[in-house]
């Protein structure tokens, strides 16, 4: 019996979690002008500038909800539900690809290096798993109820996000110059 | 320092003069070449160079755009209607044509956060709805 009853909460919860998956990538699909509105152009990383985190905190934020909500429009707020879950998963996606860039270069600036810390590069390998769990849950939680439901997490990411770029930056740096100084001549 | 002088030249002649700050984004985007996207303002570059001139004007226009880009819904709707109203156009006629056309997508620096360039232009159309709703509503309830 209660085999049964898992069972069936489990699927309960997938087919839930199926619906908001495709609410959240169908909200990508419909943005104006596709989801590549301000995309990387040729230059793979000019696009790919971090967003400050004040910007972060006003896209998830709900004053901009509850100034519509005064307007007592239903089309506005459907409308405003759909720009702002737009621009939120754009972030996650900005977000995902900033944090796959920097942990590319820094995996190739760690096969270079000699002297590997593996509780640093541990570290950072858990703060990425991290973020990348919290940006699938902010895809999923965008999708299922909306940018200001998720605000808590995605603050949270965009704080793992900074921490990973600022970690990593501190070792690439370091790694220069060593490299630097093994080049000189002795 | 040229560009510092050009910098403070630009906010405290030309920029001063423009009674909101989305009218000094939009007038800092005029100044940018379509074609090469370089900034070019005859004024300055005749008083401090090309160079300090065309830095200047990227640098007050990306100032513009993050400032407008973190106003709440409420005050950028007050912002746009400021703005509309010192367009001297017929209102409406203005924001019907800024819906149908979005020309302020154009209003957008180059080599800036993806995503606060979506937020701007998101917002912009949620505030031109908000006052196309308004002016809808004062005119059943005058």
């Amino acid at each position: 019996m209660i085999g049964t009853t898992a069972s069936l909460l489990a699927a309960a919860a997938l087919l839930l979690l199926l619906i908001a998956w495709i609410r959240a990538d169908r909200a990508l699909r419909d943005l104006p002008f596709g989801s590549e509105e301000w995309g990387p152009g040729p230059d793979k990383d000019a696009g790919l500038n971090g967003c400050p985190p004040e910007f972060v905190s006003q896209i998830f934020s709900g004053r901009d909800l509850a100034y519509v909500g005064r307007l007592n429009s239903q089309e506005l707020e459907r409308q405003f539900h759909h720009e702002r879950n737009g621009v939120a998963l754009m972030w996650v996606q900005q977000t995902s690809a900033v944090v796959q860039r920097i942990m590319r270069h820094h995996l190739e600036a760690s096969r270079r290096s000699r002297d590997i810390e593996f509780v640093t590069e541990a570290g950072i390998f858990l703060q990425y798993a991290q973020l990348r769990a919290a940006c699938a849950l902010l895809f999923v939680g965008i999708g299922l109820s909306g940018a200001q439901q998720v605000r808590g997490i995605a603050l949270y990411a965009d704080r793992l996000s900074q921490h990973i770029g600022q970690v990593a930056g501190e070792f690439d740096a370091s790694l220069r110059v060593r490299e630097m100084k093994g080049a000189r001549p002795s | 320092m040229p560009l510092q002088q050009a910098y403070d030249d630009l906010v405290n002649r030309s920029l001063s003069r423009i009674p909101c700050e989305l009218g000094r984004l939009i007038y800092l985007a005029s100044t940018r070449e379509y074609n090469t996207g370089h900034y070019y303002h005859q004024g300055l570059a005749d008083r401090f160079g090309p160079e300090a001139a065309q830095k200047a004007l990227e640098i007050a226009h990306r100032q513009a755009f993050y400032k407008v880009s973190a106003y709440s819904l409420e005050n950028l709707a007050e912002e746009l209607e400021r703005y509309l109203e010192s367009t001297k156009e017929e209102p409406l006629e203005c924001l019907r044509a800024w819906q149908k056309l979005e020309p302020y997508r154009v209003a957008v620096p180059a080599d800036v956060s993806a995503t606060v360039a979506r937020l701007f232009t998101s917002n912009l159309r949620l505030a031109l709805a908000i006052l196309r709703f308004r002016r809808g509503q004062s005119r059943q309830h005058p």
